[in-house]
């Protein structure tokens, strides 16, 4: 391919995903005739639904990375280091969430979880939220583990692991002080993901009935006209934003720069 | 009791024994080698003692407490592996200090003993660095002061310098043997090179498929090989089928020559061993007289390695190389002397 042909097509794509966002920019500036105002972006956020729910989604999706990092890095490293065998197994358990619909999921939370259950989490509000985070951390596991597998797989876990027990390491302290650190470039991409689709949301949070960002963002996209594209202008800065962190991070850690 | 003592101890893998009754015992500051073919068994006899692999049966015991029941962070061991094994998010001195750190020592004392540790490997300046910005020697000799910073009771060590370039190989195979006799820390080295086990080693234990086929010094394991397979496998050795004419006085007749040990020895077959600097050429008075064709020769430098064909037994011969005598050259026929008490006769 010519020089000129490589542009042509390197413009293309870019025309093609930048466009809509100058359109949606656009639009959400629009909202006082003839003239550009951030007079839509003052009503979304003067609106307390906006925060109660913003805050809410923010507090959940942290919640979310916290226990996914809990539940992942340890089991991708024990899987890595002694059930070498059974990871297409594993591998193909956190793709399920990919298969099955998010709906299909929560009616089962919702029969297995009842209030005439054995386990009445939809009871009381803090088990609803419960039960509502470990369903995005489920949704969230392609690709959280995915991202901690291949972070494990630059280093090699087996050596290093029983280097740091003949130094009289117990478990709690590889993955913490080994473990972890060696794939926190990875966590942390994981962890990006699992923000965005926390924060994008819908069925989960609609259906267990909690005030999350997702429901919010389709209410506001039902019934107003300039409003939601502030909304998902937000988003998307916020979006870029945590991917800007990644890359400092990634810049910062020294000891990821050449070696491998 | 000596301070290390491994007995009767077996490992398998499903079926596949790969120990068998190995036994050994290490007295307080030893340098041991195991040495022997890849396969042998060797990591698999090192990886029980650290705790890695569990016994099929047998014992492990330390300074007189069976450690077979200790999980790996509970025993005492410093351990170097052939890949370093840096942690490759700390420093050098926090590799260093990490066993320190696990145990709980105050921070004061760790830098304090890091800096002795950076000292004792020659290594004073580099402890801010990271792992990849070492060279490979640099890297396996942190490895070793961090391996040693926690004051183990045993070191083991599973060829550590077999990634590195044979220069490095040489000078840091003399640093261990310093270091380790520095500190008279307890030493059991893994090792398929021989070269490496026969000039470290206070004791070289030859393993074959999963068998303490020897355990003996340096000098012993060369000069008296116990079985065909040591005498194989340390050093070159010449093989010769011979007749015993005379086993009272060991006389016997190989390619062609005849020849006395001075030693009664089995009758009918024998096979003898020669290494190759056991021979000369000429004729010296007291010695027994060999004579062969040259069929090859190869100079290495030092050494001048000759083919001879010995009635039509191969036999290797090295020369030094002189300069106050010509080479010999290839299809002349020489006269080669040996000490016939030298000649091994070999066993098993
Ligand atoms: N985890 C394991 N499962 C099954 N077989 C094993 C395992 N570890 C080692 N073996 C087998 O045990 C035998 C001895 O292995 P070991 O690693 O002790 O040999 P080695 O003497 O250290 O060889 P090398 O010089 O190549 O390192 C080999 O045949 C190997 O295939
Ligand atoms: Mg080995």
């Amino acid at each position: 391919m010519t020089r000129a042909a490589s542009w042509a097509v390197l413009l293309l794509g870019l025309t093609y995903f930048i466009l809509p966002l100058v359109g949606m920019v656009e639009f959400s500036l629009s909202m006082r005739r003839g003239e550009y105002s951030f007079d839509a972006y003052a009503a979304v956020l003067a609106d307390p639904q906006f925060r109660e729910t913003f805050s809410y989604s923010v507090v959940m999706a942290l919640l979310t990375i916290v226990f996914g990092i809990l539940l992942v890095v340890p089991t991708a490293f024990w899987v890595r280091l002694k059930l070498p065998r059974l990871r297409p197994l594993v591998e193909f358990v956190t793709l399920l969430p990919l298969v099955i619909p998010a709906i299909v999921t929560v009616f089962g939370y919702i029969r297995l979880y009842n209030t005439s259950s054995w386990l009445p989490l939809t009871g009381t509000i803090f088990g609803t939220n419960l039960l509502l985070m470990f369903g995005y951390a489920m949704l969230s596991l392609p690709y959280m583990y995915r991202a901690v597998d291949t972070g494990l797989r630059t280093i090699d876990v087996a050596t290093l692991t029983e280097a740091a027990q003949s130094l009289g390491a117990g478990w709690v302290t590889i993955i913490t002080r080994l473990i972890l650190p060696n794939v926190l470039v990875a966590v942390l991409s994981g962890s990006f993901v699992t923000f965005a689709i926390v924060m994008g949301e819908f069925t989960m949070a609609a259906l267990l009935n909690r005030p999350a960002f997702g429901p919010y963002l389709q209410l506001m996209g039902a019934n107003k006209a300039y409003e939601p594209f502030a909304l998902a202008t937000i988003a998307f800065i916020i979006t870029w934003a945590c991917m800007g962190l990644i890359q400092l991070v990634t810049r910062f850690t020294k000891h990821d720069k050449a070696g491998r | 009791m000596s301070f290390l003592t491994i007995s009767h101890l077996e490992k398998s893998f499903g079926v596949t024994r790969v120990v068998k009754n190995f036994n050994l015992d290490v007295e307080k500051g030893e340098f041991i080698s195991l040495l022997g073919p890849s396969g042998c068994g060797k990591t698999t006899v090192l990886r029980m003692v650290a705790g890695f692999e569990t016994p099929s049966a047998g014992n492990i015991t330390i300074e007189g407490r069976e450690v077979s029941s200790l999980r790996p962070n509970q025993r005492n061991i410093g351990m170097v592996f052939q890949a370093y094994a840096l942690f490759p998010n700390l420093t050098v001195a926090q590799n260093v200090g990490f066993g320190l750190r696990v145990k709980g020592v105050p921070a004061r004392e760790i830098a304090a003993r890091v800096e002795e540790m950076l000292a004792l490997i020659g290594l004073p300046e580099l402890g801010d660095r990271y792992p990849f910005q070492l060279s490979g020697g640099q890297q396996q000799r942190v490895a070793l002061a961090r391996a040693l910073a926690p004051k183990p009771q045993v070191l083991l060590l599973d060829e550590p310098l077999s990634a590195l370039d044979a220069k490095v190989r040489v000078s840091l195979r003399n640093e261990i043997r310093a270091i380790q006799r520095e500190l008279g820390i307890t030493t059991i080295f893994v090792t398929h090179d021989q070269e490496e086990a026969l000039s470290m080693s206070d004791r070289i234990v030859v393993m074959h498929q999963g068998v303490a086929e020897q355990v003996g010094t340096p000098f012993e394991i060369y000069n008296t090989p116990a079985t065909r397979f040591v005498a194989g496998f340390v050093g070159t050795l010449n093989t010769l089928d011979a007749k015993v004419l005379d086993p009272s006085i060991g006389r016997v007749k190989l390619g062609g020559n005849e020849m006395t040990l001075g030693r009664a020895i089995p009758p009918g077959e024998a096979l003898l061993g020669l290494r190759p600097e056991m021979l000369r050429l000429g004729a010296h008075p007291g010695e027994a007289a060999l004579t062969g064709t040259i069929t090859e020769l190869d100079f290495l430098g030092s050494v001048i390695r000759l083919r001879i064909d010995l009635g039509g037994q191969p036999l290797a011969v090295d020369l030094f190389n002189t300069t106050r005598q010509a080479p010999p050259k290839v299809g002349e026929t020489v006269s080669l002397a040996l000490n016939p008490s030298d000649a091994l006769v070999i066993g098993g």
